[in-house]
């Protein structure tokens, strides 16, 4: 299977090339276009209950579309919102996905949901988190550009920024500085993480964009 | 030789494609060991071990080389007695050291948790009880003009369960008492109203703003004018002191209540005229009656009306409600009557002997034309 990642970063799309007996699992609804001789058959997000508890606390479809091809053809995914668009390979080792981020992956993946706990919650970050683990690629999307980092001491991302993490990345929830300047400073609750392990980040977050957008409105 | 059990974790190197991969963890002889799907294999001695504790979960142990060069990390649960077994007790001491420091990083934050939890929950009932007896207060500042609107209101969509009587004897009777008694009421400009319904029933009641509603049935309990006199009283201060609008205020709810402290009274007047409609108008609280006894009692005396009537009045009532309680609705919606006898009697010997001038009633005569329906003759 061959993968390229087109117009990076501001409206990027992941365009595949499947061969013969290539499978490639994708969130609901990604597909943009894709050749005739492609298959697409849909199934429970991991079974039914595995499914419901995605859809509600991981914020993934109920659904995952599984493509395949008895020939070759070419296959066009794409997310809902403007952004950059990362591929990472799995080796045995796991990636936490924040909600929503997940786009596609190998067969060899297995996708699962892990507990995030309430300082997650309580940094907006949702109360689960999407657990990838297992061998291949996996196709992750996020919201403005994507950069990441190696964590080794402790490192500050405003929350709402974070899109993916390693289960060795140590998470605190703390106040950007003082109370004055936690309140004021539009920073508010800040994410600190620690190292060892490597964090992807988005350029923009969702909050920020509703925040300017409800400034605009009255 | 191989070690008692293997793992699942990873391992951080330089050494690897992209720095990272999954691996499989045995405890060796030797030292941990990793061994990545590829088929890459690491080895980190007991000896040159540094122990760190942490990841997302809190309890990912890290055994890290002196230089950080090779990380080789584990979260299952077991792996930490696992650990200080295989390494003969060498690293027993760290590890209990890193995971003593996590139960207290732990407790510290349910401790946390626990506060800012019982924090939020004493603001936000100090928030809801604060907004409830400011607007309790509020009401006190608005227009009485307010009362008068639920009052009407209310009265209008009432069922007062009989006709009412026009028999100018019995209404001008008890409307010459309103009218002795409204020049001492403690909120002046308000119009007290009397209506006197005939039905069997030993109640009277007052509705905020001033309308008095008296029933023939409580007319013929009453051996005296004094004695109706204090009722009228009682119900009259309860008007002026607003104890209406402050029921209203404990019954509404939080949203009615922020309404009320920034001044938007619709919501009030909407709630207001629906409770009196549909609950029991006299249901006060026991505070409310006392201070409306109290305040009876000076009204009266301040209008040369035996104010003992009121007293006299309850223990009739007092005596009478065993035989028939249901019927005497006025006294058996008015409780701790012989508390409120004393005080009454307390508040009497405190004003001495005045010397009161007797209502000038045929008491008779209103009592058996009331008695009668009321009808004009």
């Amino acid at each position: 299977m061959e993968a390229e990642i087109r117009n990076k970063p501001s409206f990027a799309n992941l365009r595949l090339q499947l061969a013969r007996g290539d499978r490639l699992i994708a969130e609901a609804d990604a597909m943009a276009s894709m050749s005739a001789a492609i298959e697409i058959k849909t199934r429970w997000n991991g079974g039914f209950a595995k499914a419901v508890l995605k859809r509600v606390f991981g914020g993934e479809s109920l659904f995952v579309n599984e493509f395949s091809t008895d020939s070759e053809g070419e296959l066009v995914l794409t997310q809902p919102f403007p952004g950059d668009i990362e591929c990472i390979e799995l080796k045995g080792n796991t990636l936490f996905l924040q909600p929503g981020a997940f786009l596609a992956c190998e067969p060899g993946v297995k996708l699962g949901l892990g507990w995030a706990g309430w300082r997650s919650f309580i940094a907006r970050e949702g109360l689960f988190r999407l657990k990838v683990s297992g061998s291949g690629h996996v196709w992750f999307g996020a919201y403005g550009g994507i950069f990441t980092r190696e964590i080794g001491e402790e490192y500050i991302v405003d929350s709402g920024h974070l899109v993916a993490y390693e289960p060795s990345i140590r998470i605190r929830i703390g106040m950007a500085g003082g109370v004055f300047t936690s309140f004021f400073s539009g920073e508010g609750l800040v994410t600190r993480v620690g190292g060892p392990g490597r964090i992807y980040m988005q350029s923009r977050s969702f909050g920020g964009l509703a925040a300017w957008a409800n400034s605009h409105l009255y | 030789m191989t070690g008692e059990a293997t793992f699942p974790g990873g391992v951080f190197s330089e050494r690897i494609d992209d720095g990272r991969a999954g691996a499989e963890i045995e405890l060796s002889v030797a030292g941990v060991r990793a061994r990545t799907p590829d088929g890459a294999e690491f080895l980190l001695p007991y000896a040159e071990c540094r122990l760190e504790i942490g990841g997302a979960s809190g309890r990912m142990i890290f055994c890290r080389n002196r230089d950080r060069s090779l990380t080789i990390f584990c979260e299952e649960r077991t792996f930490a007695d696992a650990l200080s077994r295989a390494s003969g007790g060498l690293l027993s001491e760290s590890l209990g050291e890193l995971l003593a420091a996590r139960r207290r990083e732990s407790r510290r934050g349910w401790w946390i948790a626990a506060s800012l939890a019982l924090g939020i929950a004493a603001l936000l009932v100090a928030g809801f009880w604060g907004v409830r007896v400011a607007a309790r207060a509020a009401v006190h500042a608005m227009p009485v003009a307010l009362d008068e609107k639920i009052g009407e209101l209310a009265l209008k969509s009432m069922d007062l369960g009989g006709p009412e009587v026009h028999d100018p004897l019995v209404v001008g009777a008890l409307q010459a008492i309103v009218d002795r008694l409204a020049p001492h009421a403690a909120v002046s400009g308000l119009e007290f109203r009397l209506r006197v319904v005939d039905a069997p029933i030993v109640n009277a009641f007052a509705l905020p703003g001033g309308p008095i509603v008296v029933y023939t049935g409580l007319i013929g309990k009453a051996a005296g004018a004094e004695e109706v006199a204090g009722v009228i009283g009682h119900e009259m201060a309860h008007v002026t002191a607003r104890h209406g609008l402050e029921r209203i205020a404990d019954s509404v709810g939080i949203v009615t209540a922020v309404q009320i402290l920034v001044g938007d009274t619709q919501g009030l007047v909407a709630f207001g005229a629906e409770l009196f409609t549909l609950a029991s108008v006299n249901s006060y609280s026991r505070r409310q009656e006392m201070a409306a006894d109290e305040e009876a009692v000076r009204m009266l005396h301040a209008a040369g009306i035996d104010p003992a009537g009121l007293a006299r009045f309850f223990e009739v009532l007092d005596r009478e409600q065993g035989d028939l309680p249901s019927a005497v609705s006025w006294i058996s919606t008015h409780p701790q009557n012989q508390a409120r006898i004393a005080q009454i009697r307390g508040r009497l010997a405190a004003l001495g002997e005045p010397s009161y001038q007797p209502l000038a009633v045929d008491w008779a005569e209103v009592r058996r034309r009331a008695a009668g329906g009321g009808q004009v003759e």
